[in-house]
């Protein structure tokens, strides 16, 4: 059983089907049991992303605090720093607590959130791409943070697992995107944003 | 017969992803594991033990949920729908026997449905991802005939 992309994938290979015999590249096709593979790795990924919801947890986000410092402290991009302490750390009195913070509960908010995205995307195949692309973001921003608090890779692996998970259908075996993926190829053909959204399933 | 066979798989299977994903825990290794056996009554002083033998015990718990799984279906091929769903709602149901009610009647907590967002937000999600694969396994273990659905 092969696993592509999309659908465009599907018309390509079709289009191209005539000129393969002359070309001298074939396409790379996923055995079953490597795409179950990359849906166990996938499951693993979002619970990394999960467990990280329970030190940061709601309605303080109290956790998060000393990473925000940290970051606004070791940042490697230059004027990331200023942004951190301009947002989330706006009014904040203390290094150790979030008293006085105008801005930190909403943005930790939208951070905890956007984990949790993260973390129900991956773990349950559902448009996986999608999540796979704002783990990427959130660990290029742990990167940029924090990368030189802690073993330089650290963030540097979580950017690239999710990364490499951006880049294949791994929700298509063990997750949703097995079931939506068909379905919003079917509809690609007469609806732009099913195409749209087909390619994150 | 089938069924079962392919039920009691897929149960194995997704039990021992939820145990191993209840190994891969912040702090200790595994440190959850003893809870399985505690809803049992079952205490083992050696913490390792205790902790190997929690992991077992998922995955037993799987293979019957599994079984039961398999029987509820039937001999017919189940859509990749029907597989989903079925699964998601064993999730569901794994979720109220151990995680709630369960869990609440072995720590003598004052309700059966006592429940905290904390506690929610770690066992929910987990359970129904433990049901969801077992489905999606349980259709995978089909032989596919040329007309299913995809």
């Amino acid at each position: 059983m092969s696993i592509s992309s999309s659908a465009s994938d599907h018309k390509r290979s079709a289009a191209t089907g005539a000129k393969e015999s002359s070309n001298a590249i074939p396409p790379i096709i996923l055995s079953e049991r490597s795409i179950t593979g990359l849906a166990l790795i996938r499951i693993f990924v979002g619970y990394l992303w999960f467990q990280q919801l329970f030190w940061k947890m709601p309605p303080d986000f109290a956790g998060l605090y000393s990473y925000i410092i940290r970051e606004s402290q070791h940042t490697i991009i230059p004027g990331y720093g200023y942004i951190l302490q301009h947002t989330f750390l706006l009014g904040c009195a203390s290094l150790h607590t979030a008293t006085g913070c105008t801005l930190y509960v909403p943005l930790a908010a939208g951070v905890w959130i956007a984990e949790l995205i993260v973390a129900i995307s991956l773990m349950f195949g559902l448009f996986t791409r999608i999540g796979a692309i704002l783990g990427s973001v959130l660990a290029i921003q742990l990167y940029v943070g924090l990368a030189y608090t802690e073993w330089i890779w650290t963030y540097g692996m979580l950017v690239l697992l999710c990364l490499a998970l951006s880049a294949i259908p791994a929700g298509r075996r063990l997750g949703f995107d097995q079931w939506l993926a068909p379905r919003l190829q079917a509809a690609a053909h007469s609806n732009l944003l099913a195409r749209f959204v087909s390619w994150f399933a | 017969m089938t069924h079962i066979r392919r039920g009691l798989l897929a149960g194995l299977l997704a039990g021992l992803l939820l145990a191993m994903l209840n190994f891969v825990t912040d702090g200790t290794p595994g440190r959850t594991l003893p809870d399985v056996l505690h809803l049992f009554g079952i205490t083992i002083a050696d913490p390792t033990l205790s902790r190997f033998a929690g992991f077992f015990l998922l995955i037993v718990l799987g293979g019957i949920v599994g079984i039961i799984f398999g029987l509820v279906q039937g001999e017919r091929f189940i859509s990749i729908s029907r597989a989903l769903l079925s699964g998601l709602v064993l999730g569901l149901a794994w979720w109220l026997v151990f995680s709630l009610l369960l869990t609440n009647i072995m720590n003598h907590a004052p309700s059966p449905l006592n429940l905290q967002f904390g506690m929610f937000l770690a066992t929910f999600p987990i359970d129904l991802l433990f049901g969801m694969v077992l489905g999606s396994i349980y259709y995978q273990l089909q032989e596919q005939p040329a007309t299913a659905e995809a």
